[in-house]
């Protein structure tokens, strides 16, 4: 009995570090051909052995439009998580904390606005932007993307405020101590550790947005339109200077998701 | 500082700003798909009542769309839930602890590409002169196959791109479910000689059910958001063979003719299935505890 366990578990383990090789590997490729020259990509063969260059990257860096992008897609991002997080984060503290009538129904709320496909409201947002003189702006992008932010924010954030021992903020309470200040001297930085993560993978959203990014910009164009303009050009696309614009959209996310994959599961294990 | 006073001050700026953010264009998607507006002609804007989706019924094109979203729906939540439930079950109790820790990373970053780089570096590798596939497919003497401009293979080819993205990540949960698994009756039915199948079968799956069904239901409203991908990889084509209800009304409400009344009436019909999916969902859980 022990003796079959322990082949299974060899094979299992074989196994998974083929997966994990095949699981990685696109990743390998894009990051190995940016540092090829184009002759060393267009090949019938592909290359494994070739003179490593930086070329790509260096290319890359000197167009403005890029630059630009990138520039965007900072302001953006940012803005949105930081508005996202001073807005959803006293909510999802009175969710955790509080028992009111509403409670309930509000959660569902903000999780339905979570999934909604932006499919379903993009046009409505274009004919406002235009309306209102703001399409193309940061603005409007940032106003836009809160639709993201706020509640991945809340969801992620009213199960590390469960969390705070209820004990110490009643003691705080009998010392005389306002809600608020036991929201802000205590329950925030108790839960702020485990908090980090949810705004982190909001971030990762909004830095990896396509579709509205796609509708709602053109000189304010983000990273991922950016990246993803050579779609249209392109015929002859230079795909090692595509690869190179690849890594480097790629390199936050990745960042801020080896760092905080806890919280990247706790996402989408939805706790009643 | 009354307890009513800080509860109102705390969700009153998030109910105010999201409520602006969705009730805002729910009702401007259902006014838009009413009236007759183009983005491209200005002074349009008739009221026409239920044409627009009049017209949808007898568009060839929307059913086109609707029958690709469907396809595309099972395909990627079939493929990636099946995968990733079989992943896990290979990791899970088969391996140490520095060994998954590894795994659930190299798993997780996949996840966490933006799509559109992930598209890209699929499409480069689908590509029928510089791709490694096609490169492997020549040594093996095979013939080659045009992933991405064959209308038989495009949307498998896609769909491969997001069961990648997601069979690892979802695997990666499913791994925390069967984790929290209670040791105890486990061992209970080890002792009384029970095959690691039976055990799957009858101890382990009842108890993580309800996870994996309400991943099953995320899944199903992520896969919803299959713009960014099959924009980058095939832009509909070849054709109209990956066109979802996404692309086309992003195409005809915006890219080419502007006509956003007619994009707002698919619009409202996404919008309608998503709400149906999430208090499934809901109802399901609150059921369930």
């Amino acid at each position: 009995m022990k003796h079959k366990k322990s082949i299974t578990e060899k094979i299992s383990r074989y196994l998974l570090i083929i997966i994990a090789f095949f699981a990685i590997f696109p990743v390998l490729w894009t990051f190995i051909n940016s540092f090829k020259c184009l002759t060393d990509i267009i090949t019938p063969v592909p290359k494994i052995f070739f003179n490593p260059t930086l070329q790509n990257y260096v290319e890359i860096l000197k167009l403005s439009s890029l630059k630009n992008a990138l520039l965007s897609s900072f302001i953006i991002s940012t803005s949105s998580v930081i508005l996202g997080f001073i807005i959803g984060i006293p909510f999802a503290y009175s969710i955790a904390r509080f028992q009111f009538k509403a409670r309930e129904n509000l959660r569902f709320w903000v999780i339905t606005l979570r999934m909604l496909p932006p499919v379903a409201t993009i046009f409505a947002y274009i004919y406002l932007w235009i309306n209102i003189g703001l399409l193309d702006t940061y603005i409007s992008v940032i106003f836009t993307y809160l639709l993201i932010t706020i509640p991945t924010i809340i969801w992620l954030s009213i199960e590390p405020f469960r969390n705070v021992p209820v004990e110490i903020e009643e003691a705080a309470m009998l010392e005389g101590v306002s809600y608020f200040q036991v929201f802000f001297k205590f329950a925030l930085p108790i839960a702020w550790p485990t908090l980090i993560g949810g705004v982190l993978f909001a971030f990762i959203l909004v830095w990896n947005e396509f579709f509205i990014a796609l509708t709602l910009t053109s000189q304010r164009m983000t990273l991922p339109v950016a990246v993803g303009a050579y779609a249209v050009v392109g015929m002859q696309m230079d795909w090692g200077q595509l690869s190179a614009s690849m890594i480097l959209l790629s390199i936050p996310p990745f960042i801020l998701a080896g760092l905080f994959r806890k919280s990247l599961s706790s996402y989408f294990i939805i706790k009643i | 500082m009354t307890k009513k006073k800080f509860l109102l001050t705390s969700i009153m700026p998030t109910i105010f700003i999201l409520g602006a953010l969705s009730v805002y264009p729910l009702i401007q998607v259902i006014y838009l798909s009413f009236i007759d507006r183009s983005l491209v002609q200005p002074g349009s804007g008739q009221f026409v009542g239920f044409l627009n989706y009049a017209k949808l019924f007898t568009d060839r094109r929307f059913w086109n769309a609707l029958k690709i979203t469907m396809y595309w729906e099972l395909i990627t939540v079939i493929g990636s839930m099946g995968l990733a439930i079989l992943l896990a079950m290979l990791i899970y109790r088969n391996v140490g602890k520095l060994f998954k820790n590894i795994l659930t990373l190299v798993f997780i970053l996949p996840a966490v590409i933006p799509r559109v780089a992930a598209g890209y570096t699929w499409r480069f590798m689908y590509s029928p002169l510089l791709g490694l596939f096609n490169y492997f497919l020549s040594v093996l003497r095979l013939p080659n196959i045009e992933f991405l401009s064959n209308s038989n293979t495009a949307l498998l080819s896609v769909a491969l791109v997001d069961i990648w993205q997601w069979s690892l990540l979802l695997s990666v949960i499913i791994l925390g479910l069967l984790e929290s698994i209670p040791e105890e009756p486990i061992e209970a039915a080890q002792l009384d000689g029970a095959t690691r199948f039976r055990l799957n079968l009858h101890i382990t799956f009842p108890i993580i059910w309800s996870g994996l069904l309400s991943l099953v239901f995320l899944k199903i409203i992520e896969s919803l958001r299959s713009f960014d991908l099959i924009y980058i990889m095939t832009k509909g084509g070849p054709g109209i063979a990956t066109e979802t209800i996404d692309l086309y009304a992003y195409s005809v409400g915006l890219a080419i003719n502007g006509n956003i009344s007619y994009g707002a009436s698919m619009s409202f019909i996404m919008l309608v299935i998503t709400i149906i999916i999430a208090t499934f969902l809901w109802r399901f859980l609150r059921h369930e505890t």
